[in-house]
């Protein structure tokens, strides 16, 4: 029976499969998460005080991926309340950053939108640079 | 009848062997060399410089009313392990922190950045008492000489992430300065050890 059913079906149950075994669906972008971002942001994007801001309390910015994008390649200055900055992200290539985005964005925000590579291209260029 | 006898006997010994080992808790182990000299014992203390804390207070640690220190090493432009070590030095706190006979301690080892100032808005954003919890700093050599009689190693290196090299070890000290124990900061399930160590300490120390 499984040998009469044609290929194109098969392939869509093996990858049905794969993906059901998968615990998170962007484990690259996790795994770019505990590289870049986890000594700061804390595992659980917890942060630390007012010192680095839980990621919960940055919804809109995740929302909305061409402000992460850059928020994330640039960085951000130093805080004068806190004294603390954001250090830029510039080693990231553009597909470790649509992992990472889109990793973000399932979990942090409100209304999360995947983005794919030409996506982050587009948005990286129109990032400000200092 | 004689399995009864056999197994009375066997109950007998290892009841024994347990209240003969359990009856004494054993005490924290004093860390460091140990010297005798004469009829005392001299252990590895840490040694009572002098230091200024986040509202320019200057101090001595032998002037701290006998509690029991838990320090780190940090600076606060520190992109790497600090503020993992932090969140879990906020564990330690938000754990002791109506308890009088613990005090904290951060020393910042970037003298020249981390100025009273800056180490005063650092604790005022991280949310602590700084009756509690000391953000300090010093010469720089004997802050230096400072974390290596806590066995933290400390290292200015202009290739490390901001200049220097540093363990996040969190280190327990008791009211004559001697070093009693550590968890290493950047991780949790230390940190959670760590907290039977802190309470053992308090135990012996305060009976």
């Amino acid at each position: 029976m499984l040998f009469t059913l044609p290929y194109p079906l098969l392939t869509i149950f093996l990858l049905l499969f794969i993906g059901g075994c998968q615990p998170e669906p962007y484990s690259q972008g996790e795994v770019l998460y505990k590289y870049h971002c986890e000594n700061c942001h804390m595992e659980d994007g917890s942060g630390l005080g007012k010192l680095i801001p839980h990621l919960d309390s940055s919804r809109l910015t995740l929302s909305d991926p061409a402000k992460l994008v850059c928020l994330i390649h640039n960085g951000l200055p130093v805080n004068k309340l806190t004294g603390q900055k954001m250090p830029a992200n510039l080693k990231l290539n553009e597909v470790e950053m649509t992992n990472l985005v889109n990793f973000l964005g399932s979990k942090y925000a409100a209304n999360p939108q995947t983005v794919i590579v030409t996506d982050i291209k587009k948005m990286l260029a129109g990032c400000q640079t200092d | 009848m004689t399995n009864i006898l056999r197994f009375a006997g066997l109950a007998l010994i290892s009841f024994l062997l347990l209240t003969g080992c359990g009856n004494e808790p054993q005490r924290l182990p004093y860390l460091g060399n140990v010297e005798i000299k004469g009829a005392d014992t001299v252990y590895h203390t840490v040694p009572d410089i002098t230091l200024t804390d986040q509202d320019s207070q200057t101090y001595r640690i032998s002037t701290l009313n006998n509690k029991i220190i838990l320090a780190d090493f940090f600076f606060t432009s520190c992109p790497s392990i600090c503020p993992k070590v932090k969140k879990q030095m906020l564990r330690l706190y938000d754990r002791y922190k109506d308890d009088d006979r613990v005090v904290m301690i951060s020393h910042t080892i970037d003298q020249r950045h981390d100025s009273v100032a800056v180490l005063n808005r650092y604790a005022h954003n991280l949310g602590v008492d700084t009756d509690k919890w000391k953000f300090v700093t010093g010469e720089k050599d004997s802050i230096f000489y400072l974390a290596d009689r806590y066995f933290v190693s400390v290292i200015e290196d202009p290739l490390a992430p901001a200049g220097f090299d540093h363990s996040g070890r969190i280190i327990l000290v008791d009211k004559a300065r001697r070093v009693r124990g550590f968890c290493e900061g950047t991780d949790p399930e230390s940190v959670t050890a760590f907290f039977e160590t802190v309470d053992k300490l308090l135990k012996d120390e305060y009976q």
